[in-house]
Formats: C-alpha cells, structure tokens, sequence
C-alpha cells in the first residue's frame, strides 16, 4: 500500500504517493524522472546520490521515500536559476573538476552542502567532508580547486 | 529493494505496542545500518516500524550535576557538532566525527548506532570510557542500564521484545582529559579495525584515574581493567606505556574480520593504546 507524503522538491511542493520500499532515490529517478542523482554502490558509501535533505548532504539510496515528508529536498536539477547554473556548476566547469561526469551530481550536492555550512572551508575542512565522494576517474584536485576558488581563498 | 510493510507510529507507546505484538517487527531509525542489510539480502523483514515520525526523541541537554542527555534519534552529526559535546565532552565528538562519512552522520542516529549491536563502529566504544548509561523504554516504564551491560555482541543487545533504546545518558566529564583514535585498515570513512578511547585523569604529572576501552577488534568494547588499576598513581612514563600497551595487546581477545586478522588485530591495539595515552598527556 502506498503511503501519502507531502514534501517540497527544489522549492515546490509536491503531494505524492510512494511505496514503504522505495528509497527517495529511487522515487526521484522512476517515479519524477529526475535522473540526476544516480546509484554508484547503493549502500551509502560513494555518494553518487547525494541530494540535500533540510540543506545537509544525505545519500537518497539509503533514505526512505516516506521520510521525505515535511522536508525540503535539493537535488541537481534544482541548482540552477532562470537558466543560469549555479555557482558551484560555473566552478567545476572553470576547474574541468570531472572526467567521465558519474560521480559529478553527487559530488556538487557535497559541495553545495559543505559551503551552506561553512562557506570559506580550508582546504582540509573540505578534505575531510567530501571524503565520502568517491571519483574513480581521479579528480579530486580539480575538485578542491573549484571548492577553494568558491571558499574565496 | 525487497518489499516489506512499513509502520509509522507517532508516539513512543504505539512504536513499543507494535514492537511487542509482532515480534518479527524491527525498528527503524535512520536506516544506514539496516537498510544496507536488507539490501544485501542479510535481513529479510516482514514489517518495519519507522521511528522517524515520533516527536521529540532528538535533541541534546547539558546538565553539570546529571551530565549529557540525548534523545535517541539525535543523528550522529548533530552529536559531533553539538557545542555542549565539543566543550565538554571533545573525545565523544571526535569519536562520532570518524563515523563513515557525511552523509551517513546526517542520517544515522544515535540510538540507532548502539541499539544495531555493531562491533565495527566508533561511537561505542567512546561511550563505554565515558560510562555512558542507556533509557529503554517499553512506552508505559523506562529502565536504564549501563551501556557495557546493554551491548552484549556482534548485534547482540539486552534490548528485550518490545523495548526501545529512547535515550542516551552520559555522566559529567568532571577533569577527565581524552582521546578517541580510529585506525581503519582501507579508506578514511572505512569501519575501525580497532577503536581505543582512553580517559585520564592527572595531579601534578600522576595518574589519579585511567579508563582505557578497546573497540572494534572483538565483538564488544572491552575495558582494560588490568591496565586501568596498573597505571593509578603511577607517573605515565615511556615504560609505562609500554606496560600498559603490552597488557591491552595481551588482554584482547580479537576475531579476524574483513577489517584484518586476530594477530593483526593484537598487534595493533599493543601500538594504539600507547599513542592514544601518548597523545593525552602531551
């Protein structure tokens, strides 16, 4: 049986129906056809689905649909304004801070929660939060340019 | 994932009432623990029941006479960035801070944590040095047990059919000065291979006091009781740390696990204590 949930998604808010197995990413991906945010390891582990849940990074392969209720989620497709991307879209662009662009949405989410929670991080600060993002192609120099470039050191 | 049913009480007493009346019913918290079980085919549940909808069982108080209380579904970021936690009790931030990575600190709650039973975790073992005491509630009446008496094993607790871990009490720090070190044997965000928390308590260059806890390499935090009583009154010189680590390497009791071997695993707390005391007196 489904279960109802009132939630709000990149600033609207939605009234849905999902099922009590269903994690919020699988919701965004099947359900709304937001396929931004994609599963790398599916256990919390790589950060591929990273979306911000209440402003705070959270991995959506390990969230119940259900739990979305009364919150404000933030997923990729929610960054831009008006057609303009985001700033943190403009850096890593700037920085080329991607290869094969996997790992990318998940990783702007981190950054986008790591400057929504300190928003002039040292290079270390932003070390030890995006741990948890993992890119295979490598680019994780690239990355903390980008990040020291928006830190505005 | 595999389907299961899913309840959503409100309270604290339904949550409990649906826990006793099926017994094959599991809680829910933050879901990083379990749903990464049931995902891998490991658990397979028929009813889940979500705690994230009962009201105010998360926050944090302070209190210099009863020490810290936090409401069970307080996440484990929320510990490790709690001003009262980081002044007062800095080791237990630090032990949650080392906690996989962000995203799972957002999700994972407290209560969670030491209610799962897993060996291979942090904060645990920070709780054990700190003497930490757990409420579990039934809804109608609430026992409180020391935290080294609720955990009992791999995944094994002294939660009872239709209990819930509601709360988390840890004592005053008063003078103890400590330290949480993490070792993992694969990435930052790994899982321990071995935990030592190690709380000391000094008086013009003598150890009044030590708790020493070993976590991670056996199927529970253990105290070093020896080493506890070896180190009172003593001045903590590069001898006595080697006493101290070789009596810990010697006490352990260490399962090989994906994380490394027993022998491995003695070895190493042998090492870890001697910098974890190292590091608290410097």
């Amino acid at each position: 049986m489904k279960i109802n949930i009132s939630t709000t998604l990149n600033d609207r808010t939605l009234e849905v129906s999902v099922y009590p197995n269903q994690t919020l990413l699988e919701f965004l991906r099947d359900d709304l056809c937001l396929k931004g945010s994609v599963e790398g390891c599916g256990v919390g582990v790589c950060g591929s689905c990273t979306v911000l849940v209440d402003n705070r990074p959270v991995s959506s392969c390990l969230m119940l649909a259900t739990d979305a209720a009364g919150k404000r989620i933030t997923t990729i497709e929610g960054l831009g304004r008006n057609g303009a991307l985001d700033p943190v879209q403009e850096a890593f662009l700037k920085h080329q801070a991607f290869q094969c662009g996997y790992c990318t949405p998940g990783m702007i989410m981190a950054v986008k929660g790591l400057l929504l929670n300190n928003p002039h991080p040292t290079e270390s600060q932003a070390r030890d939060y995006l741990s948890g993002n993992l890119c295979r192609c490598g680019t994780y120099v690239e990355v903390l340019a980008a990040v020291q470039e928006l830190a505005g050191r | 994932m595999r389907r299961f049913e899913l309840a959503e009480p409100q309270t604290l007493e339904e949550a409990c009432a649906l826990l006793n009346d099926d017994g094959d019913a599991k809680a829910l918290a933050g879901g990083t623990a379990l749903l990464t079980l049931i995902k891998h085919g490991i658990f397979i549940p028929k009813t889940l029941v979500n705690l994230k909808k009962i009201g105010g069982m998360s926050g944090i108080d302070y209190d210099r006479q009863r020490g810290l209380r936090i409401g069970a579904l307080t996440s484990i970021y929320d510990v490790e960035s709690s001003p009262l936690v980081c002044q007062y009790y800095p080791w237990l931030a630090e032990a949650c801070h080392l906690v996989a990575n962000i995203r799972i600190r957002n999700m994972a709650t407290i209560g969670g944590n030491l209610a799962h039973g897993d060996y291979q975790s942090d904060p645990p073992t920070a709780l054990v040095a700190l003497d930490a005491s757990v409420d579990l509630t039934r809804g109608t009446g609430t026992r409180q047990i020391k935290l080294s008496e609720f955990l009992l094993g791999s995944y094994e607790t002294a939660l009872q059919p239709g209990e819930l871990l509601s709360a988390l009490v840890v004592p005053p720090p008063d003078s103890w000065r400590g330290t949480y070190i993490k070792f993992t044997t694969g990435s930052s965000e790994e899982r321990p291979c071995a935990g030592i928390a190690a709380l000391l308590r000094m008086e013009q260059g003598i150890c009044r006091d030590l708790r020493l806890v070993v976590g991670a390499v056996s199927p529970r935090p253990v105290r070093m009781h020896h080493a506890e009583e070896f180190a009172r009154g003593k001045e903590i010189s590069e001898a006595v740390l080697q006493t101290i680590g070789a009596e810990a390497s010697r006490v352990v009791d260490p399962i090989d696990d994906l994380r490394g071997s027993a022998s491995y695993k003695r070895q190493l707390v042998g090492v870890l204590v001697r910098r974890a005391l190292a590091a608290v007196i410097h």
